[in-house]
């Protein structure tokens, strides 16, 4: 058996978020990260965390389907906690030889890693929460260009085939003695690369078969393809939709006043 | 029980009008593809085929036989015009493909790839088998009731939301079927239809395939290395091997041992068993190709010899089992 990448593994549940019109979803959702990655404010990034997790939290997607997501994030995101607070200027906390830990470093490296949190966690209720071939059509019906839809939706059926592909070649590789683990010498990694070159060979002359049977049925390249779909919005969906962006809008209308007040 | 009678007296007019269709065709003999002529070199200079010649009739079954690397799927490739031809043409209910419209063209012929991957290439089934139909400019209830109708045609009803990745490869090659004949094609032509399918998924689609022919009276270009399907599958072969060696019907392709030995043919399994029999003094009139054939033969001859079979060794068995190995040696 195979394990597919599948963003939308969990996309038949039940909840509220699940329930969400997907066109008024993205759109919603956006408007938040947008506005959480612009605070500058660290308490009000720390509320735009907690609300983008409420959010998570209202989703109910599986823990560990979440950490899973975010784990990879967090290879991003640490490293700026841990360098910011030696590079940026400012009042010294404490000294280690030659660096220097800054309160303004601190507080700039906890504030970056506060919104992208916020950004990655907001991410997961959108796209995991449908169907991800919906997502696609809202994307379309929201008219993003068509181009970026075809190519969305190309690479999103590809990518499980190229998966298959390459773990067929691995195991090719595996059975006949190859192992990476135990000895990752140069030797085993041009190998590896010369596998994913292959692949690659072979992606291409499937892109061109692949092209062949679309134009077998019409395809022309142009308002391509087109897909079948029914959205409809309904009270809820205008209720949550004003909820989410009401949220967004109240963080930079708290943030004026604070910058204002205090 | 009215009802009942009513049901069959609908079925049996169903039946008539069928073959009233099936005779008119016939006796019309149009030519649904026409290919004469037809050459095709590769962009490096290689040449794939050359001056191959074909003719296939409304409602006819023609299967193309040859040894891998013949040029099989790039001829078929040349049916709906993905490939054009460095020369010679091709006729399709005879007009010339080039003079044609593409959205003709793909609305006339719907060409069945051989791996499904390929041709499934939407996020779900359903908008897959929708994909043809949209972009033959259909409406929108117009298309989902062809979509629903194929999907039930092909017992896939239930799996729209299915993507492709969790479709097994027979559903998948089931699937890739639906999407074409959504397009309601006059013309069917399959690329190794059952290749990689288990037996029951195999017989499956024979079985639909048959009865798309019968029933719709679709025109099919097979290419195919299963050699047991063939006298299921066609009315006439063409073997070829960069150009057209022979064309018959499979009795007369599968009758010429010598064209079978320098093409690297095979002949169907219950052909070769019977023709063992033969060596054992078992004497029918002519070899069966397929088990009904068989089955009808056997009991013709049972019937014919007085409620039983013979079979003995006599002076010419070894040898003629020997010549019989021979034949076909290069297996």
């Amino acid at each position: 058996m195979v394990e597919y990448p599948e963003i939308d593994l969990f996309s038949s549940l039940d909840s509220p978020i699940h329930r969400f019109d997907p066109r008024a979803k993205i759109v919603a959702f956006l408007c938040l990260i947008f506005s959480v990655v612009l605070v500058q404010d660290l308490r009000l990034a720390f509320a735009g965390l907690l609300g983008s997790l409420a959010f998570l939290a209202a989703s109910r997607l599986p823990l560990r389907f979440v950490s899973q997501h975010i784990k990879w994030v967090s290879f991003f995101i640490v490293p700026f906690l841990l360098i910011l607070p030696f590079t940026v200027k400012g009042d010294e906390i404490f000294r280690f030889y030659a660096l220097k830990m800054t309160y303004e470093g601190l507080e700039y490296g906890v504030l970056v890693a506060l919104r992208a949190y916020s950004a990655v966690v907001l991410v997961l209720p959108v796209v995991a929460t449908t169907r991800f071939d919906l997502t696609i059509k809202a994307l379309d019906r929201l008219k993003v260009p068509n181009m970026l839809v075809q190519m969305l939706m190309f690479s999103y059926r590809y990518i499980f085939v190229f998966v298959v592909e390459f773990q067929r070649t691995w195991r090719a590789m595996e059975a006949r003695g190859f192992k990476l683990r135990t000895s990752p010498s140069l030797y085993a990694l041009r190998t590896v690369g010369k596998a994913l070159g292959t692949l690659f060979v072979r992606s291409y002359e499937r892109g061109e078969r692949v092209y062949q049977a679309l134009r077998s049925r019409g395809y022309t390249g142009t308002r391509n393809p087109k897909t079948l779909v029914e959205f409809k919005m309904q009270a809820r969906d205008y209720a949550l939709a004003v909820l989410i962006v009401g949220f967004a809008v109240a963080l930079h209308a708290v943030s004026f006043v604070f910058a204002r007040g205090v | 029980m009215k009802r009942e009678a009513k049901r069959r007296e609908a079925k049996k007019r169903e039946v008539k009008k069928r073959e009233v269709k099936k005779r008119e065709a016939k006796k019309r003999k149009a030519e649904a593809v026409t290919v004469r002529d037809l050459s095709y070199t590769y962009p490096d200079g290689s040449k794939a085929l050359e001056k191959v010649n074909m003719k296939v009739y409304e409602g006819e079954r023609v299967v193309i036989v040859g040894p891998n690397g013949a040029g099989k799927t790039t001829f078929l490739l040349h049916l709906n015009g993905t490939l054009r031809g460095t020369g010679g043409e091709v006729k399709l209910f005879g007009r010339t493909l080039g003079e044609m419209k593409r959205e003709e063209v793909v609305k006339e012929v719907g060409m069945v790839f051989q791996d499904p991957d390929d041709q499934l290439f939407m996020p779900t089934l359903f908008d897959d088998v929708a994909f043809g139909p949209i972009n033959l400019g259909l409406q929108e209830s117009e298309v989902r009731e062809r979509v629903r109708k194929v999907l039930a045609l092909l017992g896939l009803s239930g799996y729209e939301d299915r993507a492709p990745h969790h479709l097994s490869f027979g559903e998948k090659k089931k699937a890739s079927l639906a999407a074409v004949l959504a397009m309601e094609p006059r013309v069917l032509v399959l690329d190794e239809p059952t290749a990689n399918l288990d037996p029951r998924s195999r017989t499956e689609l024979i079985g639909i395939l048959n009865r798309l022919n019968e029933r719709e009276g679709i025109t099919m270009v097979i290419a195919t290395h299963d050699v047991n399907a063939i006298p299921e599958l066609a009315d006439r072969i063409y073997a070829l091997n960069r150009t057209v060696i022979e064309s018959g019907t499979p009795w007369e392709i599968f009758f010429d041992g010598e064209l079978l030995k320098k093409n690297n043919l095979d002949v169907p399994d219950v052909f070769k068993i019977f023709e063992v029999l033969q060596c054992f003094g078992f004497s029918c009139e002519s070899l069966p190709l397929s088990l009904d054939e068989a089955v009808a033969g056997l009991t013709r001859t049972i019937e014919t010899e007085g409620g039983h079979i013979h079979l003995h060794i006599h002076e010419h068995t070894h040898e003629g089992v020997e010549r019989w190995r021979r034949k076909y040696e290069h297996h």
